[in-house]
């Protein structure tokens, strides 16, 4: 090594270093949806993304057991559910069972004046008694007799039972062994709500766990353990991820170094290899942190998947250096090629960092900060450190095989044309079918995951997650009373049978003016002891005999009004709290519907009333084809910069053709071969084409480029056909993959570095 | 003095042993074997319920009926029209007045529904079901028997102190109910077996 390289080589280490430790102390990581939101978000769009991030909802744990006889589930329900509350990972757990619910009782027993939405002046009027007496007296003879009679003296009215009118669920589980069941007492049922927030993957892991201890310490007879909410599909991605990953990166990794040992036979070669892409990776992601608060995860995950291209940097030079040639003097062959293949890229990729729209911005400063970098450690620092090229001549003769497959691939010519054109052909026949927009088609969910959801869902009569009414307010309080109103007239609509329930927050916290209401229509204590000592001469119950009730009143009159404090820990907490949400324009008090019939109608009634109707899944979706649009819209852009860089450098629009046709022929049978599989693209398809893209080029440049004799262009073929299988090794690993978003890049990737060889052979060699 | 007075408690003592070995004691086992005997059979009950509460004790009327294994209907004539009946683990309230709920069913049915099995697993012999809901003592013979029951779940005996079942051989004759509330029904049955 030479003074000046051995500077340069400290210089790089020390810089990459500081990125390190700069990084380590500074980054932060974030998985929060609300940077991909386009700047035209709607209220609605960001109400579905906070709940999505970090609402009530979002926190559930749904849990079942099955597989054992309903005595034994409905223990171990009991001791799970005793276990979890113990374990202080939860704000509230629930199983069913009376017992656990004494607390929510007695909360709503002594607030029953405040929240039965029978109280008023006539209530309490001598006819509005002795009709609420006959009432009790008939249920006093039927099966409820046991239940109405244990708070007879004290609740007269039924105001109680009023209340849990309301708060029981229509479809709610049924209740065998005294805890919630399915219907057909297959599986006991239990919900708990994490503290930890759904997307933080790691905690939610650890919920799992805690879940999964304390289900094995119940030590059932036999029986398994089902989970489902938004946390445990977060906490079993990471794991499948850190699985899957691994797995196949490692067996990726292995393929590539087989393919890149079996042309260089050198040690050496191989370790200094992977210089570029690491120093990509460590550029990008400190520039990304540099320009922005926050790292996108999505970022991260696709940008790694556009820096693939910077594994074939070196590749390029060590193939077209001959045995013991100084890599000096092979850069200076083959730089002018190398440094388009970087530039082009790059350009592509700058179009994105310019967006407004802070996702697709991130991603495209990524990819020109790692493209440069792998471009300029490939151009400077692989040279320092491995000046000469090592390996001997004799063991490149088994590579010979390569010119063969990179000549005779020329009479591909016409069938390679022919394909393009039936690709283009299919293209125009499925150009209305061409996208998939479905939100839920990027979940890197599993189908059988999201049917168990969907079970548990509804054998919970937990309400569906699609459609939701919003009703806003200034504060608190004012989005208490539109919730009042919104209840109004949902009840309305309910009748009509638009939808079978709803759920609001202000059943289970009445405004301060509906409650202070019901408290004024409370009558004084001996008002109401004279009243009802009329009522009860004609009626079969004994005078005196609700002295309770006079006392409980005549509290309720002077107590202070309900409040979340008095909540706290309950099931009804949770609730409020799911369904009374903070933004930074008010408060959104939401509506979770049970049952939708008619949508339409529904929606029109809201806008008439001045609420909200929200179909989340379209909302989802107009989110997914904003974000495709704008970077398609990017891309095309980058696209034409690329072109424009390629005629300005090749010297002319013929040269430039050449090599920007092959790969665009290359994507359009890459997403014909897609859609013939029955696939439709996504988010996922279009960043893997953008990396189909960047290889694409740089292979039609290498064929495309003048060579001096056939000994270099064989090189340089070679070169390609060497980049060509590693490619298809690392990605085709990928496809391997159970995840659905790696397994899409995976193919298409793969697939794409296959016909980019084949497109670049048939469509950018210059006829001799 | 106090020698005789032992003496004779010894004595009274062994003549009631003596008494109760002549009358063969009667086991929950027996009781269960007998009851279990019956296929199905039909009642109609008058149902009264005793409270501090009320001016006079209210009465209710209708029919029982009990079908092997695990089916039994409570129909309520009057004062009011309901149907209450379980069938395997289903139970199911129907009243013409209820086209709207009345109770919370998950949070308050343990009450409701440990009534009704009572009745159900006595009147289809299943001690294992009735031991694991309540401490069962039964008393008296065969002809004219006795069985408490004492509910075990804390959901239970916030409604239920007690329930006593009276009967003769195969027979139900009466179900008294002791409420936490000190309430009691008396449950009278006038009962065809087959």
């Amino acid at each position: 090594m030479t003074r000046g390289a051995r500077l340069l080589v400290a210089a790089w280490l020390l810089s990459l270093g500081a990125c390190g430790v700069w990084l380590y102390r500074s980054l932060t990581l974030t998985t929060d949806l609300s940077a991909f939101l386009p700047p035209s978000a709607t209220p609605a769009q960001r109400i579905l993304l906070g709940q999505l991030r970090d609402g009530a909802a979002s926190r559930l744990v749904l849990i079942g057991l099955e597989g054992a006889p309903e005595d034994v589930l409905a223990r171990a329900s009991g001791e799970l559910a005793r276990r979890l509350r113990a374990s202080g990972q939860f704000a509230y757990v629930s199983n069913g069972a009376a017992g656990a619910n004494r607390k929510e009782q007695a909360v709503l027993f002594e607030h029953r004046y405040l929240l039965s939405p029978t109280v008023g002046p006539e209530r309490f009027s001598v006819q509005g008694l002795e009709a609420a007496l006959a009432e009790t007296y008939r249920l006093l003879g039927t099966s409820a007799g046991l239940l109405v009679r244990a708070t007879l003296p004290e609740d007269p009215t039924g105001e109680m039972a009023q209340v849990l009118r309301r708060l029981a669920p229509d479809g709610g589980p049924d209740t065998r062994h005294g805890v919630w069941f399915s219907r057909e007492g297959r599986r006991a049922l239990l919900v708990a709500q994490s503290r930890a927030p759904a997307f933080d993957a790691d905690a939610q892991r650890r919920v799992v766990q805690a879940i999964e201890e304390a289900y094995a310490a119940t030590r059932p007879v036999a029986g398994r353990l089902l989970l489902s909410g938004p946390g445990v599909f977060a906490a079993n991605i990471r794991a499948t991820v850190d699985t899957d990953v691994w797995r196949l990166s490692l067996l990726g990794a292995a393929l590539v170094l087989a393919i890149l040992w079996a042309a260089y036979r050198s040690a050496p070669i191989l370790a200094v290899s992977f210089i570029p892409v690491a120093t990509g990776l460590v550029v990008g992601v400190t520039a990304v942190a540099l320009g922005f608060d926050k790292l996108q995860g999505i970022t991260l995950g696709f940008g790694v998947t556009l820096l693939g291209e910077a594994v074939d940097y070196p590749t390029y030079l060590f193939m077209q250096a001959r045995p013991g040639e100084s890599l000096g003097d092979a850069l200076a062959r083959i730089a002018p090629t190398l440094r388009l293949a970087v530039l082009t890229t790059v350009l592509g990729a700058l179009a994105m960092a310019l967006s407004s729209f802070a996702g697709l911005a991130q991603l495209g400063v990524f990819t020109v900060a790692g493209v440069a970098a792998a471009g300029l450690a490939t151009r400077w620092i692989v040279p320092a450190m491995l000046p000469v090229r090592p390996g001997s001549p004799p063991a490149e003769r088994g590579l010979a095989w390569l010119d063969r497959f990179a000549g005779a691939a020329r009479r591909v010519r016409w069938p390679a044309t022919a394909l393009l054109l039936g690709a283009l052909a299919l293209i125009a026949w499925r150009h209305d079918r061409l996208w998939d927009d479905d939100l839920s088609s990027l979940t890197p969910v599993s189908a059988s995951a999201k049917q168990l959801d969907r079970d548990l869902r509804a054998e919970l009569g937990a309400p569906s997650l699609r459609y939701l009414l919003v009703a806003r307010g200034a504060s608190r309080e004012a989005a208490l009373q539109a919730s009042e109103s919104m209840a109004a007239w949902l009840a309305g609509a309910v009748r009509r049978g638009w939808l079978s329930g709803f759920d609001v927050p202000s059943t289970y916290l009445p405004s301060q003016r509906t409650q202070e209401a019901r408290r004024a229509a409370l009558p004084e204590r001996d008002v109401l002891a004279a009243r009802l000592d009329s009522a009860l001469r004609n009626s079969p119950f004994r005078a005196g005999a609700f002295a309770p009730f006079l006392d409980d009143v005549a509290r309720a009159r002077s107590a202070p009004l309900l409040d979340m404090r008095d909540l706290d820990g309950t099931a009804l907490a949770f609730k409020v709290d799911s369904l009374l949400v903070r933004d930074e324009d008010g408060w959104n008090a939401l509506a979770m519907l049970r049952v939708v019939n008619a949508p339409a109608e529904l929606a029109k009634e809201a806008s008439a009333r001045g609420d909200e109707f929200i179909d989340l899944k379209a909302e989802s979706n107009a989110l997914v084809v904003t974000y495709k649009n704008q970077a398609l819209r990017y891309i095309a852009l980058g696209l034409a910069c690329i072109g424009a860089l390629l005629a300005f450098a090749l010297g002319s629009l013929r040269r430039a053709a050449r090599v920007v046709a092959p790969t665009l022929a290359a994507v359009a049978i890459d997403v014909a071969l897609l859609l013939l599989v029955g696939k439709r693209l996504s988010l996922f398809n279009l960043v893997a084409l953008l990396l189909v893209v960047g290889v694409g080029l740089n292979y039609a440049l290498f064929f495309a480029r003048r060579h001096a004799d056939d000994e270099e262009k064989r090189r340089a073929q070679r070169s390609v056909v060497v980049c060509a299988g590693t490619t298809l090794s690392a990605f085709g690993c990928l496809a391997l993959s159970r995840i659905p978003v790696l397994h899409e890049i995976g193919m298409t990737v793969a697939l794409g570095a296959v016909l980019s060889l084949l497109c670049a052979v048939a469509f950018a060699d210059r006829p001799e | 003095m106090r020698i005789l007075t032992e003496a004779a408690a010894t004595v009274l003592a062994a003549g009631l042993v003596s008494v109760a070995a002549a009358a063969p004691s009667l086991d929950a086992a027996r009781l269960m074997q007998t009851l279990a005997t019956v296929r199905s059979a039909s009642a109609s009950f008058v149902e009264t319920r005793y409270s501090a509460l009320l001016k006079s004790p209210l009465l209710s009327r209708g029919t029982l009926s009990y079908r092997r294994p695990d089916r039994l209907e409570k129909m309520v004539v009057s004062p009011h029209k309901e149907r209450i009946a379980i069938d395997g683990n289903r139970l199911a309230i129907d009243s013409p007045a209820a086209g709207r709920r009345e109770i919370d069913v998950g949070a308050g049915s343990s009450g409701v529904a440990a009534l009704i099995e009572a009745v159900r697993a006595t009147r289809a012999g299943d001690l294992e079901k009735l031991e694991s809901d309540f401490d069962v003592v039964v008393s008296g013979t065969l002809d004219d028997w006795q069985m408490r029951l004492r509910p075990r779940a804390a959901d239970v005996d916030q409604y239920v102190v007690a329930i006593s079942v009276w009967g003769s051989g195969a027979r139900l004759r009466r179900v008294e109910v002791w409420e936490a509330s000190g309430d009691r029904t008396v449950m009278e049955i006038d009962e065809a077996t087959d």
